[in-house]
């Protein structure tokens, strides 16, 4: 990248993370590489979610942000500042904890007017905000209540409130959602979207929940043992996905490890234990990939399949009705499971098949993903 | 199901318990109230006059009974406990809060056996305790008085203090304290606003316990107590070598109400919190 243009991102960028290196000594012994050289940018006005199993790294590198974490290589920058030897309580940011830390001994209005408070701003004005954030977030009246006589979906909306009364540049968001019912869940992740959508502050995310990340994010950060695999947009993820991690990790889906072979307009994925997957054609043979196979590109294959299509012999071991759609449990002649979902008239001719019956599946050959063999096997 | 006997066979040892425990307080603060100047055990009317004797006021259970030669002496030893009890918690408090902090806060090398060091003084016998505070003053030439009481009471009671904090400290959730410097506080700030407020039945509470434990306290102030510092526990303790008077029934029964009133600001307090 040339210099007036790195310049010119680095403007752009709310907050930055560059190769950030953090390990801790692991209580039984030994050390723990939470970040593993973790580059990230973050644009104005974006929501950006960090996704991975527990352990991955994403949770330090939020509080790497947020300065509760120091880094032991590269940097963080906020709004182009380097944060490098700045204490939490002097950076641009603010955090709603994942248990929602609220202060026990101080009423709503206290905790939400905490932040305005501490910056000494005029009580007149302070009041004012504390009425406006709360009202906003849908607890106007709450000021005189004690956190504990609030329900677990309101102590979230008052840490919200304090957050945000603020106006940091950055929000952080450490799996806020976590300890909500299900219901609840769903109607605060459209809640959180629309008030950063109204806010118009970056909003970083944690979970490791991925469908709550496909739901809110405009880009998806998915970290595996301290690395980021992929950033990219939810659809790109889902569709075309860069590891075989980011593959399994989000949404349903079956993976064939094999290598590329045929002629270019008629390529084959062949799998160790010898399982033919046709590819798209194009695909240049010799190459080592994995195919991601997901349920909705599965149907009921025609009696004479057209060359557009890759066909699968498999046994079907399950059918699921799960109102809008229909899974079929299907095992491979190498023991594996592949789920199909199809949609339109591809799910009438499998709804026939009897379990335990041998079915052919079919699948456009353009449509499943074809991931290719990185060098170091990731 | 319980049978009826073993029933009332468990509430007769509750009862016995009871008795066992608060018969003797019970005839201290009776006896108290006795106008038997000869024999204390029996009982030949009601009186205030031991409470106005021990306060240096005439009575009419005239002189030749009247024990505390001297209520200046009396007074100067409740004087003393006090000033003792008071600086002694003050100091403990602070600094046994620190301490707390410290050991939450931080981890370092060694912190188990630090946290050991600091349990000790507690389970040390109290003979030992004084005995080396003895040793160490005389030693460096520290006079014995009001000050060397302090500085002994201060060894361990900040334990007292430390361990009293620290289980308070145990149960803080330490995300209010990252709360509270991610919106804009600093260490201060947070310590003032968040954290103080948070363990204050914790240290109020250990604040209690010194006081009360340096009123209290007679084996290891009877080593460092100079000649013309002496405590109430200390005394008392001479007055009771000379056999045991109706006076001392009084400053017993006013010993306890003290000591009850400061219990129940106690329990006040951690309802209110």
């Amino acid at each position: 990248m040339k210099a007036d243009e790195e310049a010119q991102d680095q403007a752009a960028s709310i907050a930055e993370v560059r190769e950030a290196v953090k390990r801790f000594a692991a209580p039984e012994g030994g050390i723990v590489t939470a970040l593993d050289g973790v580059s990230l940018k973050v644009r104005p006005s974006e929501f950006v979610t960090l996704l991975g199993p527990s352990g991955c790294g994403k949770t330090t590198l939020l509080r790497a942000i947020s300065g509760f974490e120091e880094l032991d290589a590269g940097e963080v920058r906020i709004a182009g500042a380097p944060m490098t030897g700045v204490p939490p309580h002097r950076r641009p940011v603010n955090t709603v904890f994942q248990n929602y830390a609220l202060f026990p001994h101080l009423s709503v209005g206290d905790n939400v007017g905490y932040g305005l408070d501490v910056a000494g701003v005029p009580r007149a004005e302070r009041n004012t905000r504390v009425g406006e954030t709360l009202e906003r977030i849908g607890l106007d009246g709450y000021e005189r209540r004690r956190p504990d006589q609030l329900s677990g979906g309101q102590r979230q909306r008052v840490a919200l409130a304090r957050a945000i009364i603020n106006q940091p540049k950055l929000l952080l968001l450490d799996e806020p959602l976590s300890a909500l019912d299900r219901n609840l869940r769903k109607a605060m992740q459209l809640e959180l979207k629309n008030l950063q959508h109204d806010l118009g502050i970056c909003f970083v995310f944690v979970t490791h929940d991925q469908e709550e990340a496909l739901t809110m994010s405009d880009r998806v950060a998915v970290l595996n043992a301290g690395r980021i695999e992929q950033v990219a947009a939810p659809e790109t993820h889902y569709h075309r996905p860069a590891t075989r991690f980011v593959a399994e990790f989000i949404g349903d889906g079956a993976l064939f490890s094999g290598r590329v072979e045929g002629p270019a307009k008629d390529p084959v994925l062949v799998t160790a234990d010898g399982l033919r997957f046709a590819v798209a054609s194009g695909t240049p043979a010799g190459q080592e990939a994995t195919l991601l196979l997901r349920p909705e590109h599965l149907e009921a294959a025609p009696k004479s399949p057209r060359a557009s299509h890759g066909v699968i012999e498999a046994r079907l071991e399950q059918s699921v009705f799960l109102g809008a759609l229909h899974q079929f449990v299907c095992r491979l002649a190498n023991g594996a499971t592949i789920i199909a979902a199809p949609t339109g008239a591809g799910a009438g001719n499998l709804s026939e098949v009897a379990i335990g019956d041998s079915i052919r599946l079919a699948y456009r050959r353009d449509q499943p993903h074809l991931i290719p063999e990185v060098g170091d096997g990731a | 199901m319980k049978r009826g006997w073993v029933k009332r066979l468990l509430s007769l040892h509750g009862v016995l318990f009871l008795v066992f425990v608060y018969a003797p307080i019970v005839m201290v603060v009776v006896l108290s109230f006795n106008s038997n100047p000869i024999n204390m055990m029996i009982w030949s009317g009601f009186t205030f006059d031991w409470y106005w004797s021990i306060l240096g006021y005439p009575t009419q259970l005239n002189e030749q009974t009247l024990y505390v030669e001297s209520t200046d002496q009396l007074l100067g030893a409740v004087k003393n406990s006090l000033i003792v009890a008071v600086s002694t918690t003050t100091i403990s408090t602070i600094l046994g809060t620190m301490t707390a902090l410290a050991l939450y806060r931080y981890r370092f090398r060694a912190q188990r056996f630090y946290q050991g060091l600091l349990y000790m003084p507690m389970v040390m016998p109290d003979i030992v305790l004084g005995i080396a505070l003895l040793v160490f003053f005389v030693g460096f030439g520290v006079a014995l008085g009001v000050m060397s009481i302090i500085i002994g009471h201060c060894t361990f009671l900040i334990s007292y203090v430390f361990v009293v904090v620290s289980a308070r400290l145990a149960g803080m959730d330490d995300t209010l304290e990252q709360a509270s410097a991610d919106l804009g506080a600093n260490e201060w700030v947070t310590f003032r606003r968040i954290t103080l407020p948070q363990i204050l039945p914790g240290v109020i509470g250990g604040a209690l316990l010194a006081f009360i434990i340096s009123m209290d306290d007679l084996v290891i102030t009877y080593f460092i107590a100079g000649v013309d510092s002496t405590t109430l526990p200390v005394f008392i303790y001479g007055m009771l070598r000379r056999g045991v008077k109706p006076e001392i029934n009084a400053i017993a029964t006013l010993m306890l109400t003290l000591s009850f009133i400061i219990a129940t600001l106690g329990l006040y307090l951690r309802r209110r919190h």
